[in-house]
């Protein structure tokens, strides 16, 4: 059983180099990381040796890889079959063997092969003398167990969630804090590590807690055995195995269970009334009462804002945080903010997807397509306006001076209306259709579309171009007084956004009539 | 709630006396590179008719419904709805059909409700005249206590119902279904299928693919036959079966595609 489960999960990755482009890409990428990832551990953990927080930093990493293991199976759980116990029920198989099998599984492939590499630094940096070599060796090994069967018994309770809608919407929600973590660590940490503010001493007594969970056990035997007190380093595993040994059989309980348990998860959403809002505006009401029904419910929408926000606050920190500061980083965080936007949304049809066919048919004139691309934009400025208003006045603040938030908020209005039209345009002269990919909950380009590209560049650099006059108007009127540049700055800067605005849905929805029936087979391609 | 069953809103309008043509398709074609998938098909189907466009899986039902209903644009011919022309006059040639595409997928973020309302006022309803038809079809398609359920959560079966009362909303007079009942349970097949011939009952036209022969032999009066991209028999349902159940009368025009069942062997005849 090992063997052939073994066998299977090489063969789901032997199959990825031989599937399209774009897998071989994801394959190639994916390996090359695991790679990366093994060194850079192995040297990371290595090079603790002889520092006091060494212990503190081990624990860090092995808790780090430990929910790495958590929440990874959770984004692959639809490309590797042998996560999920439903592809095995019709075939009789008992319990043990399987479980065994299931390990082998896990074991197999780049990652937990970088796992035990890269965790094996601990030789070098943690462990000294003879006996703590021997106890690093047992802890990884140990530590790595852990991962597996904690990895195994949580896909294997949530599969028929993760099988569901609910756990496909799960999967874009977790897309949100871990890209703002990344976000975090590329851009705020090396700031405030360059300035000292971070360094191996922050993490001094880090573990008081963690080194009583399962990672920090590890790592904490690995010292005990390496002080020369075997004794305790012996019980820290022993308490380590225990761990594994209840996991693991939760694990097998659970999937002894799912074996042969038939999926019934049937639960559903009710929403609360049944009508649509924005009665009485016409198809422009009703595509904006749709649009903004989707921007709360659909996850991806949702995702969305959620990572312009994260972009816009990681690269407003990141240039706060920066000494010494430019005036013009207001201003600048304005049109990048607003850019982004419509950057999100440069795709309307294709991110619609095949239901826009219930628009297609029944939105066939320029008037009826005016009406969509107008409703679509009214919904996007009505969350958008609040964001980047918040956006200028907090990078005001923080910048020292919060009256600068008003010439930033005015240039933000122009820039808006400026990306929204733009995007408007691109979602019709470069409408490419777009694929959900397993291992990746948020959408990506589908194969051999180009067009996202020049679609998301193009609505960058064309705001930023359609926002020179705002922002000139804001640099050149600095010596008004506010009471009088205040208003007059920020109904001439939302005048010339909307009509920014309007002139890009109208065209859009001029091009949009020359090519329906092409548009639509673009939203038919798509695979969300 | 009412019980399920063929009466119609009242928001039907009577329609034409049947006999005219309502749909009439001239030398129609479209090729995807070298694949010539719909290779000029002539059809005229009579305003009243309750029509199946039958055809083994790849026969280009889908392709030729795509370009009846505006969907894809044809590489050439001519398709007339009830006097307008669909390439000539998409706005107008929209505003009369109604169509149930093949994959039906729906905005499955909104309600079945909000669903069908949102349709209604896309095709210019006023909002409270959509909610108002929105009711109705719910409760003849036997939806309404599912009405404020997400899409999403739909089985096939309600997903296919729901389409189709989007179709009907805007009340059109020509109807362009692609498998409608596919995939879907016996109890909601007879609701549609009971809902479809009181449709055509008040003169309106129902043009619908399916590969279910048992299904388009109960139920419609016109019958197309599609093959590789051509129409291979055409007429009411008797003259094309020719005195033989259609399934038989199917095979004998497209002929028989399975073959090697010799390399079975071991089919059935042991344990192992």
């Amino acid at each position: 059983m090992a063997r052939l489960l073994v066998q299977l999960k090489l063969r789901q990755l032997t199959n990825a180099l031989r599937s399209s482009t774009g897998a071989k890409v994801s394959f190639i990428i994916s390996t090359t990381f695991a790679v990366l990832v093994a060194f850079g551990a192995f040297v990371a953990l290595a090079l603790m040796r002889g520092t006091a927080t060494s212990v503190d930093l081990t624990t860090v990493i092995f808790t780090v890889f430990a929910f790495g293991w958590l929440i990874l199976p959770i984004f692959v759980f639809g490309l590797d079959s042998t996560l999920d116990p439903a592809t095995l029920q019709l075939y009789p198989l008992r319990t043990r063997p399987l479980a065994v099998g299931l390990l082998a599984a896990s074991a197999t492939g780049a990652w937990p092969v970088a796992n035990v590499v890269g965790l094996l630094g601990v030789t070098v940096g943690l462990a000294r003398g003879g006996l703590g070599v021997l106890f690093a060796v047992l802890a990884v090994a140990l530590q790595v167990l852990f991962c597996m069967v904690l990895a195994r018994f949580v896909t294997t309770g949530m599969a028929g969630l993760l099988r569901s809608r609910r756990g496909r919407d799960l999967g874009v929600f977790l897309v949100i804090p871990l890209f703002a973590l990344y976000e975090f660590f590329a851009q705020v940490v090396p700031r405030v590590a360059a300035e000292g503010k971070i360094n191996a001493a922050s993490f001094n007594g880090f573990d008081a807690w963690m080194r009583w969970l399962p990672p920090g056990l590890a790592a904490h035997a690995i010292q005990d055995a390496s002080d020369g007190r075997a004794g305790a380093a012996l019980l820290r595993l022993a308490i380590l195995a225990a761990v594994i040994i209840v996991l693991g059989w939760l694990w097998i309980r659970s999937l002894r269970q799912a074996l042969v348990t038939t999926d019934t998860s049937a639960r559903s959403s009710q929403v609360r009334g049944t009508a649509l809002p924005l009665a009485g505006y016409g198809r422009a009401g009703a595509v904006a009462a749709r649009y903004w029904i989707y921007q709360r419910r659909e996850p991806m929408s949702l995702a969305y804002w959620a990572l312009a926000a994260v972009i816009m606050a990681a690269a407003s920190a990141s240039a706060v945080l920066q000494k010494p500061q430019h005036p013009a980083i207001v201003l600048t965080g304005a049109v990048f903010g607003a850019a982004f936007v419509g950057g999100f949304h440069a795709n309307a049809i294709g991110l619609t997807g095949p239901p826009f066919v219930y628009e297609a048919l029944a939105l066939t004139g320029r008037r009826h397509l005016r009406s969509y691309f107008a409703g679509e934009s009214l919904v996007l400025a009505a969350i958008g306006v609040p964001i980047l208003t918040a956006l200028c006045f907090g990078l005001a603040a923080a910048a020292g001076s919060p009256l600068e938030g008003i010439p930033a908020a005015a240039v933000a209005l122009a820039a808006l209306g400026a990306s929204l039209g733009i995007s408007a345009i691109f979602s019709v002269v470069a409408a490419y259709p777009m694929e959900k990919r397993a291992g990746n909950p948020m959408p990506q380009p589908a194969s051999g579309s180009g067009a996202y590209r020049f679609a998301i560049l193009g609505t960058l650099v064309a705001t930023a171009v359609a926002a020179i006059p705002a922002i000139l108007a804001a640099v050149f009127t600095s010596t008004v007084p506010e009471p009088i540049r205040a208003p007059v700055l920020l109904v001439c800067a939302a005048a010339y956004g909307l009509a920014l605005a309007v002139a890009g849905v109208r065209i859009a929805a001029g091009a949009a009539e020359q090519k329906l029936p092409e548009l639509y087979q673009v939203a038919l391609r798509t695979r969300l | 709630m009412g019980v399920p069953g063929t009466e119609l809103p009242r928001w039907r309008e009577e329609r034409a006396a049947p006999g005219g043509p309502a749909i009439t398709v001239r030398a129609l074609r479209k090729s995807f590179g070298p694949k010539e998938a719909v290779a000029g098909i002539d059809l005229t189907i009579a305003a009243g008719s309750l029509a199946g466009l039958v055809g083994p899986n790849g026969a280009g039902k889908t392709t030729s419904l795509s370009m009846m209903t505006g969907l894809l644009r044809p590489d050439g011919g001519q398709i007339v709805i009830n006097g307008l022309d669909v390439w000539e006059d998409p706005v107008a040639a929209k505003a009369i059909m109604g169509v149930v595409p093949s994959e039906v997928r729906l905005f499955d973020r909104l309600s079945g409700a909000e669903m069908l309302e949102y349709s209604g006022r896309l095709r210019g309803l006023p909002a409270a005249e959509a909610r108002s038809r929105a009711t109705q079809l719910l409760d003849v398609l036997d939806l309404t206590a599912d009405a404020k359920r997400l899409v999403a959560d739909y089985s096939t079966g309600m997903r296919k119902k729901t389409a189709l009362g989007c179709a009907l909303i805007h009340n059109p007079s020509a109807l362009f279904l692609d498998e409608p009942l596919e995939g879907v349970d016996p109890i909601s097949a007879d609701v549609i299928r009971r809902l479809l011939t009181r449709y055509v009952g008040s003169g309106s036209t129902v043009l619908f693919s399916s590969h279910v022969m048992e299904l388009v032999e109960q139920v419609c009066d016109h019958v197309s036959i599609i093959d590789k991209g051509r129409i291979v028999a055409t007429g009411t349902t008797d003259q094309v079966r020719g005195g033989k159940t259609l399934q038989q009368a199917f095979v004998d025009l497209v002929g028989p595609r399975a073959s090697g069942e010799e390399g079975l062997s071991w089919l059935g005849s042991s344990s192992s």
